[in-house]
């Protein structure tokens, strides 16, 4: 019987072909975006995945995170405004290990006749000791320092003609206004392996920071959390809302714990994955139609051929089993090869949209999975017709 | 007990609402070994006899017994079965599958039967050698004349070593040297013991048949031998 089948597939090969298209466009489908699911999956995971854990951000306005730590955007309520107070509050919240409040401004940064726009973080060096910032030459900032800064490495050696090292002087503009101050370098941040975290900037001083923008009252714009336990983020996240809500109720602020942003965009990039598989079902379902179609075609065109089996005395079951086998095989082939296109295209697909994809072992077999069942499934209506035939009526035909 | 025993066999096709008779009580026993020539105007229902007979209808009504088996109270696959191993069908217009070898053709009822590979294509081999076609294994049917074609078929009917031979109108289609050559072959056939029962148009085929059974709508008329 198996013989037959693949006789009647080498007589046919173009057909074959032509019907299985849709599967294999299913598969390959499946396959590439499967892979590309994943590799975003893979790829955030990874970003993410030596990300402290342990860290909760505050920041003053409505967050556009989803954690449960967030207050509803749509309440018309003025952002908070942050200050020594909250940093002190937040210090005394049960849990908390180390606060790192924050400032960022744009300025205009000046160094021997050259001007770059660059970020200015506001920091507090006493406090900022152990968060990620490596310093590769000079040193890091210290309590005592005022009109100091250290320069991350990227505007250090790629930003001017000159590298910036440790002993020169810079001059930070602020936008706009025609103010300015200067600056003593005093160190260079290590290259940063980790954008998201130490980033490029100069850092400076709070106070030096507050002088330099000349405000009525200073704030912070974020402050950095670290929990003690790591475990236990989410619920600290929580404590801390409480206790700021004290003094800043009415206002909105967003506290979130990065795990819960983490946790939620894995969620979502999960929902995006199977949502593509998804699409890639439906296009085998259409293929799978398209089969049937062309199934009964073939069963058609091969009524006397079936009326002769029959004839010679094969049973119904033997009709039946040598079309399923049919579209089995296949599905068999075109899955294979939809699973090698499928494997090229999201190669193809992940190098010009630059996104991380992997093909995953569990894709392979879903796509395999998925086309060999659904041909079969797609030959089962044909092959009960052809399985059906009198055989007398079918010796007629042609 | 008779190879063959029909009484009362009645067939009747449903045509819209009405019921079109065609045979109309058969009554005839075969023997074994026969050569029996079937014979009769057209539309007389004698391919639908050899249909009932072939297993590959039913009867209405009535009795057929082959090798004393009751065939209207066989299962669909005890039938395929009988068609299968116990009978060879030679049809008029060949039905052999074209896009597949001679070779392939012959072997076919034995791949349904599920024969080992090699014996398989022995005895398609030596089945084609038999009947003068050892030199057209790999061609196809269609690229053969139609007294080929039909020895081709005569090799098939052959495969699984059956004891009967239907032929309706084997040589129906054929010129007068390929006539003779097919009924050289069933003449061969029935000398080895093979009981034949043939439908005919053309008296000349009949020379070597034991008896001729004539039919007339849908009954049998008269039996000579
Ligand atoms: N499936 C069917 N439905 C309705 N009528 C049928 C069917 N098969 C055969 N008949 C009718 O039965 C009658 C006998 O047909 P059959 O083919 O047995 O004749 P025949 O003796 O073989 O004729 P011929 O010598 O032309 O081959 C014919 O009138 C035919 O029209
Ligand atoms: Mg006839």
């Amino acid at each position: 019987m198996l013989e037959y089948v693949l006789l009647s597939f080498k007589a046919d090969r173009r057909r074959a072909l032509m019907s299985s298209l849709g599967i294999i466009i299913g598969v390959v489908s499946i396959i590439a975006l499967l892979s590309v699911g994943q590799g975003l999956y893979g790829g955030v995971n990874e970003q993410f995945g030596d990300l402290d854990m342990d860290l909760i951000t505050v920041r003053p306005g409505s967050g556009m995170g989803m954690g449960p730590g967030d207050r509803p955007a749509s309440t018309p309520e003025e952002p908070a405004e942050f200050d020594d107070k909250d940093v002190k509050i937040i210090d005394n919240v049960l849990g908390v290990k180390d606060v790192y409040p924050l400032k960022t401004t744009r300025v205009l940064l000046s160094f021997r006749g050259d001007n770059t726009s660059v970020s200015v973080i506001g920091i507090s060096p006493e406090e900022h000791d152990d968060l990620k910032v490596v310093v590769a030459r000079g040193r890091f900032l210290t309590g005592s320092d005022y009109k100091a800064a250290v320069v991350s490495h990227d505007i250090a050696e790629d930003f001017f003609r000159m590298d910036i090292s440790p002993g020169n002087q810079i001059r930070l503009y602020i936008d706009e206004e025609d103010r300015y101050s200067d600056f003593k370098v005093v160190g260079v941040l290590e290259e940063d392996e980790d954008p998201t975290y130490a980033s490029s900037g100069v850092y400076i001083t709070h106070k030096a920071m507050d002088d330099l923008l000349d405000v009525e009252e200073y704030h912070y714009d974020s402050i950095i959390v670290r929990a003690e336990d790591p475990a236990q983020v989410e619920a600290l996240a929580e404590e801390v809302e409480k206790d700021l809500s004290r003094i800043h109720r009415d206002e909105a602020y967003n506290v979130e714990a990065l795990s819960t942003r983490f946790e939620s965009m894995l969620e979502v990039l999960n929902m995006i994955k199977y949502a593509l598989a998804g699409i890639g079902s439906i296009s085998l379902i259409v293929g799978a139609i398209g089969i049937s179609n062309v199934m009964m075609l073939t069963v058609k065109e091969r009524t006397h051929e079936i009326g002769v089996m029959k004839a010679i005395g094969a049973t119904t079951w033997d009709i039946r089993t040598l079309y399923l086998l049919d579209a089995g095989m296949l599905g068999l082939a075109s899955s294979l090869l939809g699973i090698a296109l499928g494997w090229l295209v999201s190669d193809f697909v992940g190098s010009v949209a630059n996104i991380p994809q992997e093909v995953t072992l569990q894709s392979i077999v879903f796509g395999l999975l998925f086309g060999v069942v659904i041909t079969t499934v797609a030959g089962i209506y044909p092959a009960n017709k052809a399985a059906m035939l009198d055989p007398i009526e079918a010796l007629r035909a042609e | 007990m008779s190879l063959v025993e029909i009484s009362g066999l009645e067939k009747s096709y449903r045509v819209g609402e009405m019921e079109v008779p065609v045979l109309k009580g058969i009554e005839l026993e075969i023997e074994e070994g026969e050569f029996v020539a079937l014979m009769g105007p057209s539309g007389c229902g004698k391919s639908t006899l050899m249909n009932i007979l072939g297993c590959l209808d039913r009867p209405s009504k009535g009795r057929v017994l082959l090798k004393g088996r009751d065939l209207s109270r066989l299962s669909d696959r005890d039938l395929a079965r009988i068609r299968r191993e116990e009978i060879g069908f030679v049809f008029q217009s060949f039905n052999l599958i074209g896009r597949i070898s001679n070779l392939m053709n012959v072997e076919l009822p034995m791949t349904i039967k599920e024969t080992a590979r090699n014996a398989r294509s022995d005895r398609a081999r030596e089945l084609l050698e038999s009947v003068g076609l050892g030199h057209r294994l790999d061609y196809s049917p269609s690229n053969l004349s139609g007294g080929e074609r039909q020895r081709v078929a005569i090799a098939r009917a052959l495969a699984n070593d059956p004891s009967i031979i239907l032929a309706d109108e084997p040589t129906g289609n054929l010129d007068e040297r390929s006539t003779t050559e097919i009924m050289e072959i069933m003449y061969e056939l029935n000398v080895g013991g093979r009981t034949i029962i043939m439908v005919t148009h053309d008296v000349e085929t009949t020379k070597d048949c034991s008896r001729m059974v004539w039919m007339r709508d849908g009954m049998v008329q008269e039996v000579t031998s």
